[in-house]
C-alpha cells in the first residue's frame, strides 16, 4: 500500500517571503495551508484565515470557578466545619479571605493556561507528526521559514503543490508523507501500563521494605527526653528514687471528692446523682461528654469502631443494656477511675461535671431508645 | 525616515551587535549545552555544592538537635530563617517582572535576558521555600500548613496572613516554573532537531512534546504567553505584599504600618534586579553573550535600579515620616533604635547600600562598567539582606512591653544555613547554565531580524 500524502512543504529564508507566497498559493486553489516559523510572525493568523485562539475563554472559565470554590471552601471551613475565634474576628471575615481567593484563582487559570494551550489546544503531544520526520523541520526550528500545502482529507495534487510552491520561490521542496503508525498501537500502550506497573511496584516495595529495615531516627528527642520528673518513672532527685511524690499526709485537693480504687458493690446506693435533671444541667453534660468522651464513644456514644486498631481497644457501646442497666453511680465511678483500658477522667473533670455527664448519657441512651409516649 | 538615516545621536542602539544570525544564536546557545565546560565552571560548583551541602548538614543538625541550636530566642523568635525567606522571595521577584511586567510594556530588551531571569526566580523560590518549612518547629509536619481533610476535624484559619502566604508563595512558585517551562518549549524543539547526541535528542523530544513551530501552534501559545503574563503581574504585585503582610498585619512597633505591603514589592523588585545584574555581569563574558546582551542591556538593568533606589529611598523616608507623625513614642524609638541602637550599623548599612550608593548609577558611565556595577548591586543585595535583618530583628527585640526587650545574636548555625542556601542557588544556577538554552531563541531571533534589516538598511544608504 502507498504511504499518504501529509503534505508538499517549501522552505523560505525570510518571514516575509513566506507571508508574500501565502496569497499565491492559495490562489492556485492550495486552501489547507501550514506554515512552520522559528518565532511566532506577526499577521501570520490573519494571512493564514486562522481563527482566534479560544483559549481565554477557557481560562476565564476555569478561573471562575477556582475563584467562586475557593470562596466557598473558606466559608465552609470558617463558618461550618471549623469555626475558630481568633482576635475576636468574626467567623464569617471574608475580608480576610480575599487573598486565597485571588491565589487560587491565578493558580487554576495559569495551570490551565499552561496546560491547555500545550495539550488540549495544540494537541500535544503529539510524537507522531509527520512534520517531525520530514527533512524541513531541523530548519523550521533554527531560522528557515516552511509553507506547506497540506493534503486536505487525503485528497492532495502533489505535484501541482510542487510547482505552485517553486513559482513563489520556495526552497528544498520535499513531500512528506504520513507515517505507518502515526499513533501509537496496542502494543506501545501495553508496553507502557506494564513499564509503570512495575516502576510502582518496585518503588512501593523498596520503600515498605526500607521503613521495615532501618527504624526512623527520632528528630529532636530533646523535646521529648527532658530534664524534668516524669509520671510513672523512676527518677534520682528524690530520696526514694520515684518521680512522682504523695501528696503531705491528710492533703485534699481542692473540689475533689474521694472515691474508691475498686468500684463499690453498693455503687447503686452510696453513690447518688447529686443533681437535677434540668436543661442546664444536661447542656453542662453535654459540653463535658462532647469535649472528653465523644473522641472515644462518639457523640452518640456508640463508640468509634476504627479506634479498635490504633487504640487497640474498643470503646463500648453505652446505648448497649448492661450499661442502660447500670447504676449512675457505677458510671460516675467508671468517669472517675476509668475501667480496664480506658483512663479515668478525675483529673480532667470535677465531680459536679462528671455527674452532669452521667445525666446526659441517660438522655442519649432516651434518645436513642424513645418509647412511642415520649413523642406525643 | 528610517533609523538607520537618523543622525547617530538620535538612533536607538541596537538590542542585539555583531556579526549575529538566527542559527548562530542557536548554535551558541547549544554549544553551551554540548560542550565540556571551562574549568572555572567545575572550580564553581565544587565549592556552591559544598556550601550548599554544609546549609543541609546545618538544617540536619537542627532537625536532630533542635531549634535551639540557632538564636531564635523570646523575644526575637523570627531570626535569620524567616530574613532568609523574605529575602530570597525578594530576589525571585526579578524574573517576574522582567519577563512578564516588561513583556506587558512591549520592552523588547527583555527578550534576552528573561530566560536567565526566571531561573533565578524558580531558583530563589526554591530557597526561598525551605526556611517557611523548616522554621515551623517540628519540620515533619510542614504540610499541615495546607488545608486538608484530617481526622482531627480541623482547618486552617483562612483570616490569617500567614495562611495567605502559603498560598502566594506556592502559586507563585508553580506560576514561575511553569511559565519558564512553556518558554523553554520552543527552544527544546531548535535543540531536537540540531543536538549531537541521541539520548540527549530523545530528552528534548520528550521535554518538547512534538512542538513544530506550526502557525496555529504559535496563535495559542501566543495567546497563552500573554495571559500567563497578564496574571503572573497580579502574582509579581501580590505576593510581596502578602509577605510583608506577615509583619503588617501584627501589633508590633515597626511592623504595624499601612506602607508596607507596596514598600515591600519595591523592595523586592529592587534586590531581584541587583540580583540579576550581578548574574549577567559574569554570565555575559564568560559564555560569550555580549552580542545578545549588551551593555545597553546592563545600561537599562542599572537604570531600574537606580529608579528602585529612588523609590525604595523615599519609603524609608515615608517610613520614617510615619513613625514620627504616630506621636506613639514605642515606633518612634524602634525608628531611632534602627540607626542609634545597639545594632545600629543594621539600620545604617542597609540605608547607604540602598539608597547611597546605587546614586553612581546616575552616570552614565559607571552604568556601564562592570566592576561599578558589580559592587552596587552587591551593595544592593547585601543592604537589601541587612533591610529585613533590620525589620524582622530590630522590630522584635524592642515591643511593646519593656519588661520583654531582649537582645539576639545568630549562631554559627545561622550563618551556615544561610550561606547554604546562596550555595544551593549557585548551583542550581550554574546547572541551568551548563545544560539548558540560556537564552530565549524564539523570543531574541525576531530582534536579530529586525537588527539584519537595519543595517542591511544602512549598508545601502
Ligand atoms: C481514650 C478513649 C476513651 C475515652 C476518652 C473515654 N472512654 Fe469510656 N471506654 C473506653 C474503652 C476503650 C472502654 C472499654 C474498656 C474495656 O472494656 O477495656 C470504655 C468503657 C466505658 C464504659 C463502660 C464500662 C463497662 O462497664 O464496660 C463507660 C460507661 C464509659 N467508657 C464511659 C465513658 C465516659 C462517660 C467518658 C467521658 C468522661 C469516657 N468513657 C471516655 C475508651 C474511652
Amino acid at each position: 500500500m502507498p504511504e499518504s500524502v501529509f503534505g508538499v512543504v517549501g522552505l523560505f529564508d525570510s518571514a516575509d517571503a513566506l507571508m508574500a507566497a501565502i496569497p499565491e498559493v492559495r490562489a492556485r486553489g492550495f486552501r489547507n495551508l501550514h506554515a512552520y516559523t522559528p518565532y511566532p510572525v506577526h499577521g501570520m493568523d490573519e494571512a493564514l484565515d486562522l481563527p482566534k485562539s479560544k483559549l481565554g475563554v477557557l481560562v476565564f472559565l476555569i478561573g471562575s470557578i477556582a475563584c467562586v470554590a475557593a470562596f466557598t471552601f473558606e466559608w465552609w471551613t470558617s463558618t461550618r466545619a471549623y469555626p475558630l475565634m481568633t482576635g475576636g474576628k468574626p467567623y464569617n471575615g471574608w475580608p480576610g479571605w480575599v487573598l486565597v481567593m485571588v491565589e487560587s484563582t491565578i493558580l487554576f487559570s495559569t495551570l490551565t493556561t499552561g496546560i491547555g494551550m500545550l495539550f488540549a489546544f495544540n494537541k500535544l503531544p503529539y510524537f507522531g507528526n509527520p512534520m517531525l520526520g520530514s527533512e524541513a523541520i531541523a530548519s523550521v526550528t533554527r531560522d528557515r521559514f516552511a509553507l506547506m500545502a497540506a493534503s486536505d482529507r487525503g485528497a492532495l495534487d502533489v505535484a501541482g503543490a510542487t510547482e505552485a510552491l517553486r513559482a513563489v520561490g520556495a526552497a528544498a521542496l520535499e513531500v512528506v508523507y504520513e507515517p505507518d503508525h502515526a499513533r501509537p498501537g496496542v502494543g506501545w500502550w501495553v508496553r507502557t501500563a506494564t513499564t509503570i506497573v512495575a516502576a510502582s511496584a518496585v518503588a512501593g516495595f523498596g520503600t515498605w521494605w526500607a521503613i521495615r529495615a532501618y527504624p526512623t531516627i527520632k528528630p529532636m528527642v530533646n523535646m521529648e527526653v527532658q530534664p524534668r520528673l516524669d509520671a510513672q518513672r523512676p527518677d534520682a532527685f528524690f530520696a526514694n528514687g520515684r518521680g512522682m511524690q504523695r501528696p503531705p499526709d491528710g492533703t485534699v485537693p481542692r473540689a475533689s471528692v474521694p472515691i474508691l480504687d475498686t468500684v463499690p458493690d453498693d455503687a447503686g446506693k452510696s453513690l447518688m446523682n447529686p443533681l437535677p435533671v434540668t436543661a442546664a444541667v444536661l447542656a453542662r453534660g453535654r459540653a463535658q461528654f462532647n469535649l472528653h468522651c465523644a473522641v472515644c464513644h462518639d457523640r452518640l456514644g456508640t463508640g468509634h469502631p476504627w479506634l479498635d486498631s490504633t487504640y487497640q481497644a474498643f470503646p463500648v457501646d453505652l446505648q448497649t443494656g448492661p450499661i442502660r442497666a447500670a447504676a449512675d453511680g457505677y458510671l460516675y465511678w467508671v468517669i472517675s477511675q476509668g475501667i480496664r483500658t480506658m483512663p479515668g477522667y478525675a483529673a480532667d473533670i470535677s465531680p459536679d461535671d462528671r455527674w452532669a455527664v452521667v445525666r446526659y448519657i441517660r438522655a442519649l441512651q432516651r434518645s436513642q431508645d424513645a418509647p412511642a409516649r415520649d413523642l406525643k | 525616515m528610517t533609523e538607520a538615516t537618523l543622525p547617530a545621536a538620535l538612533r536607538v542602539e541596537p538590542l542585539v551587535q555583531g556579526d549575529v544570525t538566527l542559527a548562530g544564536l542557536d548554535d551558541h546557545i547549544r554549544g553551551w549545552t554540548e560542550r565540556k565546560p571551562p574549568r572555572a565552571w567545575y572550580v564553581a560548583i565544587t565549592i556552591t555544592s559544598l556550601t550548599a551541602l554544609m546549609g543541609f548538614a546545618a538544617i540536619g543538625y537542627m532537625l536532630y538537635e533542635g531549634i535551639g541550636i540557632i538564636g531564635n530566642s523570646v523575644p526575637v523568635v523570627w531570626g535569620f530563617l524567616i530574613i532568609n525567606f523574605v529575602f530570597w522571595v525578594g530576589i525571585g521577584h526579578a524574573g517576574t517582572l522582567i519577563s512578564v511586567i516588561l513583556y506587558l510594556f512591549r520592552q523588547r530588551w527583555r527578550n534576552a535576558i528573561s530566560r536567565i531571569a526566571e531561573a533565578t526566580t524558580v531558583f530563589a523560590f526554591v530557597c526561598a521555600m525551605m526556611f517557611p518549612a523548616i522554621h515551623v518547629g517540628r519540620p515533619w509536619f510542614p504540610y499541615w500548613l495546607v488545608p486538608y481533610p484530617n481526622q482531627r476535624g480541623m482547618w486552617v484559619d483562612f483570616r490569617s496572613p500567614l495562611i495567605w502566604d502559603v498560598f502566594a508563595v506556592l502559586t507563585y512558585f508553580t506560576v514561575s516554573l511553569l511559565f519558564w517551562y512553556l518558554g523553554l518549549v520552543p527552544d527544546f524543539a531548535t535543540l531536537r532537531a540540531t543536538a549531537k547526541s541521541r539520548t540527549r535528542r530523545a530528552v528534548y523530544r520528550l521535554l518538547s512534546w512534538g512542538w513544530v513551530g506550526n502557525a496555529r501552534q504559535w496563535v495559542h501559545y501566543e495567546k497563552g504567553y500573554l495571559l500567563l503574563a497578564g496574571m503572573t503581574t497580579v502574582l509579581a504585585l501580590s505576593v510581596h505584599s502578602i509577605v510583608s503582610m506577615d509583619f503588617a498585619v501584627s501589633q508590633l512597633p515597626g511592623w504595624h504600618m499601612t506602607i508596607f505591603p507596596p514598600y515591600f514589592v519595591v523592595g523586592a523588585a529592587f534586590s531581584g534586579f541587583a540580583g540579576v545584574v550581578l548574574v549577567f555581569a559574569f554570565v555575559r563574558t564568560v559564555m560569550q553573550l555580549e552580542n545578545y546582551v549588551t551593555m545597553r542591556h546592563m545600561d537599562l538593568l542599572n537604570r531600574m535600579v537606580l529608579f528602585l533606589a529612588c523609590v525604595m529611598t523615599y519609603a524609608y523616608l515615608m517610613e520614617g515620616f510615619t513613625a514620627w507623625y504616630s506621636a506613639d513614642p514605642f515606633v518612634k524609638y524602634i525608628f531611632a533604635n534602627y540607626v542609634f541602637g545597639d545594632q545600629w550599623w543594621a539600620g545604617t548599612l542597609t540605608i547607604f547600600l540602598n539608597c547611597v550608593l546605587p546614586q553612581l548609577l546616575w552616570f552614565p558611565k559607571f552604568r556601564r562598567s562592570v566592576p561599578v556595577m558589580v559592587t552596587v548591586s552587591a551593595g544592593v543585595t547585601v543592604g537589601m539582606w541587612m533591610e529585613r535583618y533590620t525589620i524582622v530583628i530590630l522590630s522584635l527585640h524592642r515591643g511593646y512591653l519593656p519588661s520583654s526587650w531582649g537582645m539576639y545574636l545568630p549562631t554559627r548555625y545561622d550563618f551556615m544555613i544561610l550561606f547554604g542556601s546562596i550555595g544551593l542557588f549557585l548551583t542550581l544556577l550554574l546547572l541551568f547554565l551548563r545544560k539548558l538554552p540560556v537564552i530565549a531563541a524564539w523570543e531574541v531571533k525576531p530582534d536579530i531580524v529586525f537588527y539584519q534589516k537595519q543595517s542591511a538598511e544602512a549598508g545601502h544608504a
